[in-house]
């Protein structure tokens, strides 16, 4: 019998969020001697590479020049900023679809140069982090693992809220609403994807979904406090909670403030919210008027300030989980991964969501007590300023959060998580012969 | 005599601000001693003056002084002693670093008046003017005609950065191989157990503020013992603007501890004369060093590599 350590090739989608979220679990899986490796995304290079793992590069597209990019991007910002600022249901014609439609394109475009990789790394086991399918990696003759790192509302049931509609579970008239409106604009995307699938020999997957559950092993980041009751329970076999996947980054040392007292408020939109600078920069005129400190990330764009507060300092990025063990208080957009590290830490939530899950986290920082939701287009320098004293002066929040905090760093999601890999994957890479198994058999679709 | 008792003391602050990064880059914990022969030969600087740190040390609670057993370190964790460090540059130069500092994080304009800055820190007028001929000496801001200082551009920004990078890129190779390149060997003899200590510490001793200490002091030595005269001088004041303005990188330990390795070979190949060598090692740290995480990034969108024009 041949036994060798485990190359676990992990395919992460093309955001922080995600990216980050497996450095986590493949640092994890590393201490348990198997081998990671990613496959990035073009622009993705060295993120993975400063952490210790090997990369390998999809190319880029044809089209894809520095310049091409940026245009791009630009156009993004000018089409979309001022969609950030409507409803879940407003969106799902203006921003959920268009970004579907482009999710889809993306992964047709990826097909090829994805099973080139996936044949000449060849590994025992691929770790998927994305909300849609690349059939390569159906098709790769190794188990694949799903992570889902957007909220727990991406595994549909009939007591969850729709995905992304930010809707509690009892708002039963809505929530026809919302996923009727969801199923229509994604019509023509998802019947675009689906025949794709067919020409890759997947099954075709029921409307609105585009990834399927893993028939070996799917990771859910969602802490205990914020899960749903469903009326199907997930199967305990293939589905493992995490508490949350918090990784392990250098202690983050505090600048100096000119007023240097009060406690720690933390600040982050993502790479994508702090592209609208007049939100942030409002924001910032109302944090002057508090007496704690401010630390905003502010991505790229840290030119488009000048006169910034004593009591605030900005950055392009903040190794967010050493920062977060320190606040007092976290302002974020409701990305999964902020949300959940704040439980870990400990640290409430004001949430003021722009897109996506971030609405879904939202609803459930506050149906649960750990937190507040904001809406983006209506707040005021006054009731931003009330919602931010107000959470740091909630003992009741802060004493509920300390027995989550507790509860998760007891349990650490990446070693769970890099256990439950390893434990899944065993029989496949380990043989008589030394050839891998076959587990890619097909997966159930349509439920989990 | 007033003038020349406050450089002594500021030597004294320097030299303490050395020692306490000597002992951070050798990973030293609560309640380690403090050899006075040691830190002489790791600071370059005779026993006197390390007895003279060694006590203004103790004033500050951050050594201990045990009769008979001599200095031992009082402070718990590589972060306080990365903040006292850093609460010991604010000392040396106040009202200079306040300026700068507060120009580095954005809160004052980049054209300033000695009564506006005189306001803001509620100083004479003198001491903001001595403030600011002190950073002109280091070109980091001018005098406008008129009553105007203006800071120059800073390493403050992911352009300023890339910038920062592709001149390096150009110039750091050059300096290294024009002609009477010469190598301090004792400086470089300290530099090598500087990073070797670094390399050394446990995982809470390899810090990004620590890597960005011996990094720019090793960048800077390179370019001090370059045989081009403006070589040397333009890469000196790169690195000291870089030092006064670039915040640190929030990079992962296993880049730093990489970066570091990459350092100690351009060493190696600076001691064996192998300056080609060195050039192309230098090349290739910086071509790792400069490589970023994308700027925003976004499902469904290619990630951006630039920032976004606003």
């Amino acid at each position: 019998m041949t036994r060798h350590a485990p190359e676990i090739a992990f395919f992460p989608e093309a955001s922080f969020g995600a990216a980050l979220n497996c450095v986590g679990i493949a640092q994890e899986l590393q201490k348990q001697g198997a081998v990671p490796v990613f496959i990035c995304h073009p622009g993705f290079t060295g993120v993975f590479a400063e952490y210790g793992f090997k990369e390998y590069h999809l190319p880029e597209g044809p089209a894809d020049t520095a310049q091409t990019v940026e245009d791009y991007w630009q156009d993004f910002i000018n089409t979309h900023v001022p969609h950030f600022n409507l409803d879940p249901t407003a969106q799902l014609p203006t921003y959920v679809a268009p970004t579907w439609k482009a999710i889809v394109e993306t992964a047709i475009a990826a097909e090829d140069d994805l099973a080139q990789l996936l044949d000449q790394i060849r590994p025992d086991a691929i770790v998927l982090d994305n909300v849609i399918m690349f059939p390569a990696i159906a098709n790769a003759g190794c188990p694949w693992i799903r992570i889902v790192s957007c909220t727990e509302t991406e595994i549909p049931d009939p007591a969850v809220p729709p995905y992304l509609s930010g809707l509690a579970p009892d708002d039963a008239d809505a929530i026809t609403s919302f996923a009727k409106s969801y199923a229509d604009v994604t019509a023509p995307i998802h019947r675009n994807y689906n025949s794709f699938r067919r020409k890759c020999g997947l099954p075709a997957l029921p409307d609105r979904l585009f990834l399927e559950a893993s028939p070996t092993l799917n990771l859910m980041l969602s802490p205990a406090p914020v899960r749903y009751q469903r009326d199907t329970p997930l199967p305990q076999d293939r589905f493992v909670f995490l508490e949350g996947c918090v990784r392990t980054e250098n202690h983050y040392e505090l600048p100096r403030f000119p007023v240097d007292d009060g406690p720690l408020v933390y600040v982050s939109f993502g790479s994508l919210g702090a592209v609208d600078t007049n939100l942030i920069q409002r924001m910032i005129d109302v944090f002057e008027t508090i007496p704690a400190r401010f630390l905003v990330n502010v991505g790229a764009v840290i030119e488009a300030y000048d006169r910034v507060p004593d009591n605030v300092n900005l950055g392009g990025w903040f190794p967010q989980p050493s920062v977060i063990a320190q606040a007092a208080l976290m302002i974020h957009h409701g990305g999964n991964n902020s949300f959940c590290e704040a439980l870990y830490y400990g640290v409430p939530s004001l949430v003021m969501p722009y897109c996506w899950d971030g609405h879904d986290n939202a609803q459930r920082a506050e149906a649960v007590g750990v937190g507040r939701r904001i809406n983006r287009a209506a707040w005021s320098a006054q009731s931003l300023r009330a919602d931010i004293l107000s959470v740091l002066g909630d003992d009741a929040m802060r004493s509920r959060l300390a027995g989550i905090s507790a509860n998760m760093q007891r349990n650490p999601g990446t070693v769970r998580a890099a256990s439950a890999i390893l434990a899944a994957i065993a029989p496949a890479h380990t043989s008589s012969d030394g050839a891998l198994k076959d587990h890619a058999r097909p997966s159930p679709v349509g439920s989990p | 005599m007033t003038e020349p008792r406050r450089n002594i003391r500021q030597n004294h602050l320097a030299l303490a601000q050395k020692i306490l990064s000597v002992a951070l880059d050798r990973g030293m914990t609560f309640g380690d001693h403090l050899p006075e022969t040691t830190f002489s030969t790791a600071c370059g600087v005779s026993r006197t003056p390390i007895r003279s740190a060694f006590k203004l040390l103790e004033e500050r609670d951050i050594l201990e002084w045990r009769s008979e057993e001599g200095y031992f370190l009082a402070i718990e964790s590589a972060a306080e002693l990365n903040a006292t460090i850093r609460s010991l540059e604010e000392t040396e130069h106040s009202v200079a670093h306040q300026i700068l500092s507060d120009r580095a994080e954005r809160r004052i304009g980049a054209v300033q008046s000695v009564s506006a800055l005189s306001r803001r820190y509620k100083m004479p007028r003198a001491s903001v003017l001595n403030a600011l001929k002190v950073l002109s000496r280091d070109g980091l801001v001018r005098q406008l005609p008129g009553r105007a200082w203006a800071f120059q551009s800073m390493v403050d920004s992911p352009d300023a950065v890339e910038d920062s990078f592709d001149f390096r890129i150009v110039m750091e190779p050059q300096a290294v191989l024009a002609p009477d390149f010469v190598l301090d060997t004792k400086r470089a003899s300290l530099l090598r157990e500087q990073m070797s200590g670094f390399l050394n510490a446990g995982d809470t001793g390899v810090t990004p503020a620590g890597f960005g200490r011996i990094d720019i002091a090793f960048h800077t030595f390179v370019a001090e013992c370059s045989g081009n005269r403006f070589l040397r001088a333009s890469l000196s004041a790169h690195h000291r603007l870089r030092k006064a303005s670039q915040k640190t990188a929030s990079t992962p330990a296993f880049r730093l501890r990489q970066a570091m390795l990459e350092h100690l070979e351009i060493l190696d190949s600076l001691e064996r004369n192998q300056f080609q060598l060195a050039a192309d090692q230098i090349t290739v740290h910086l071509r790792r060093s400069r490589i970023r995480k994308p700027q925003a990034a976004n499902r469904g969108i290619p990630p951006l590599a630039k920032g976004p024009r606003t």
